[in-house]
């Protein structure tokens, strides 16, 4: 990636940053898009899986700061996430779209039960409840969002040739 | 070539297992250790990142005002149909402001911010922090009842547990002190509820149970737990939540109850902080005068029960001398008629049977001082 490449993307998760802090309380659903993962997905497909891990480090211990009993839980799944996205897009999900919104969804919908599991807060029916139907329901906004975002975004994310 | 591949791979692998380290070690770091962390964090990168959220929900407060504006000119009954929205809010700020001259001292009032993230369901950020005075372990108080308390103090915010968090714990007990137990939150599943709460219940989520009640202490349902001033922490005397009924756990040794809590989580917007100074001074009188509402209702129902037998007895009084007024009355009329028609036969048919006057005593005034001219035995020959 170059440097060009990297100031777009730098920008362009910067804005879904900003997204997330705005939009999300406006919005004020209960499963509503979840910009942080998409911008680790942006991010993550450009840049080594290493380095990936590291951003989805950074930005899940960045959103745990704000939750008293699940620090690192975020961290953890972040990780998991852009390491596995970076891993996966030269196999799978380079530059195709629904592709990307699949893994979206597999993404925010690993995130939400690795939280679950970790955070214990729930058990038995509820814990099942909110994977299957909340935790799903979210990711597939989260991925809705997502698909969008990238359609959108496409023609400043891709490289052109000098 | 192949081995600069190798080496990148291998530094892919290092990094991602130091961040997943990095991760645990977090997750299992003591408080003390955690805090400076997130702290840290919260300061720096994470602030702009608050008041940004905290501008968006100013913006949607003052969309749903405009829209609610725009409602109210469209027609006067959506207008009238804001009125209960403007009332629950006006009470709101009344119970604020009655909180508040009650305490008359010693709290803090912070705005709550809910719902920052998905791990936040049992946390409120508070907009006010050392800087007004907040300490660690404030107490976080509204209205109705115990909140919460603050686990983290930065200078401009504080973040707090609320009373469903895993880690709240209370020592409470019922507004007569008949009865002391714990109170901590109810996690679904763990505990058999009876089919008459779960069908009252829409969530267990945030309940409440008050364990190790002793076994001759019974409380019945409705009836209001406080705190009792026992853990050193929450002074005595603040509603903790409100009894739903017993509960079967493994505990087999003391009672358990479910409690609803006395705070509703959806409608916590205005608290107040409690000083530690305030909380040591104690809180008799601000919420209400635990020990004695029992006797107080017994003696508001006595005198309730006195009241209704004196209006039932003067309104039996009223009854009787109406009937017997009524009697006296007919009697009269029916008196008279009856001595009437006798007269008006006698006169009419001459031999007919002279039908005796009532035989009841008359007064001297009546008929026996006046004597008539058409009577029967003067009509005769």
């Amino acid at each position: 990636m170059n440097w060009s490449a990297t100031v777009r993307t730098l920008i362009l998760c910067s804005i879904l940053v900003f997204l997330h802090y705005t939009l999300r309380p406006l919005l004020a659903w209960r499963a509503s898009p979840d910009f942080l993962i998409i911008a680790l997905l942006l991010a993550a497909v450009r840049v080594r899986p290493g380095v990936a891990a590291m951003i989805g480090f950074a930005i899940g211990l960045a959103s745990d700061s704000l939750a008293l009993g699940a620090f690192g839980a975020g961290a953890l799944a972040m990780t998991l996430i852009g390491f596995s996205w970076s891993k996966l897009k030269a196999v799978f999900f380079a530059d195709h779209v629904l592709l990307n919104g699949f893994f979206l969804f597999l993404g925010k919908w690993v995130y939400e039960v690795v939280m679950n599991v970790v955070e214990r807060r729930m058990q038995g029916a509820e814990l099942l409840m909110q994977i299957l139907v909340w935790s799903s329901l979210s990711a597939f906004v989260t991925a809705v969002a997502g698909v969008l975002a990238l359609m959108a975004l496409r023609p400043v994310l891709e490289t052109r040739a000098a | 070539m192949a081995r600069a591949a190798r080496f990148t791979n291998r530094f892919d692998i290092v990094l991602f297992g130091a961040c997943i380290l990095l991760s645990l070690v977090s997750m299992v770091l003591p408080p003390n250790l955690r805090e400076p962390v997130a702290g840290a964090l919260r300061r720096s990168l994470v602030a702009p990142l608050v008041r940004l959220q905290r501008g968006a929900e100013k913006w949607r407060g003052a969309y749903l005002t405009a829209e609610r504006e725009e409602l109210r000119r469209d027609t006067l009954a959506l207008a009238a149909a804001r009125v209960p929205t403007l009332e629950a809010d006006n009470d709101r700020l009344r119970q604020i402001l009655g909180l508040g001259s009650k305490l008359q001292w010693g709290f803090i009032p912070a705005q709550a911010l809910q719902g920052r993230g998905r791990a936040d369901d049992f946390t409120i950020t508070l907009s006010a922090g050392s800087r007004a005075g907040i300490r660690e372990r404030s107490l976080v108080v509204a209205p109705e009842g115990i909140v919460g308390m603050v686990q983290t103090v930065d200078p401009s915010m504080s973040l707090a547990i609320l009373f469903a968090h895993p880690d709240f714990r209370v020592s409470a007990m019922s507004a007569d002190g008949s009865a002391f137990g714990i109170v901590q939150p109810h996690i679904p599943g763990t505990a058999i509820l009876n089919p008459s709460q779960t069908g009252a219940l829409q969530s267990e989520r945030w309940m409440l149970e008050l364990r190790g009640v002793p076994f001759r202490s019974t409380l019945k349902p409705g009836a209001v737990v406080y705190s009792s001033g026992l853990g050193g922490i929450y002074p005595r005397g603040i509603p903790v939540g409100v009894v739903v009924g017993e509960i079967k756990t493994t505990e087999a040794w003391a009672r358990t109850y479910l409690l609803r809590p006395s705070v509703n989580p959806a409608e916590i917007s205005s608290v107040m902080v409690l000083t530690p100074q305030r909380g040591t001074a104690g809180l008799n009188n601000v919420w209400a005068e635990v020990g004695s509402v029992d006797s107080a209702t017994r003696r508001i129902v006595a005198a309730g029960d006195s009241l209704a037998r004196q209006a039932a007895s003067a309104e039996a009084a009223a009854r009787r001398a109406a009937i017997d007024s009524a009697v006296r009355t007919y009697r009269d009329s029916a008196r008279r008629d009856t001595a009437n028609t006798a007269d008006s036969i006698a006169r009419v048919i001459p031999g007919a049977p002279v039908i005796p006057r009532a035989t009841a005593p008359r007064p001297a005034d009546t008929a026996a001082a006046r004597p008539r001219g058409d009577t029967t035995r003067g009509a005769r020959p």
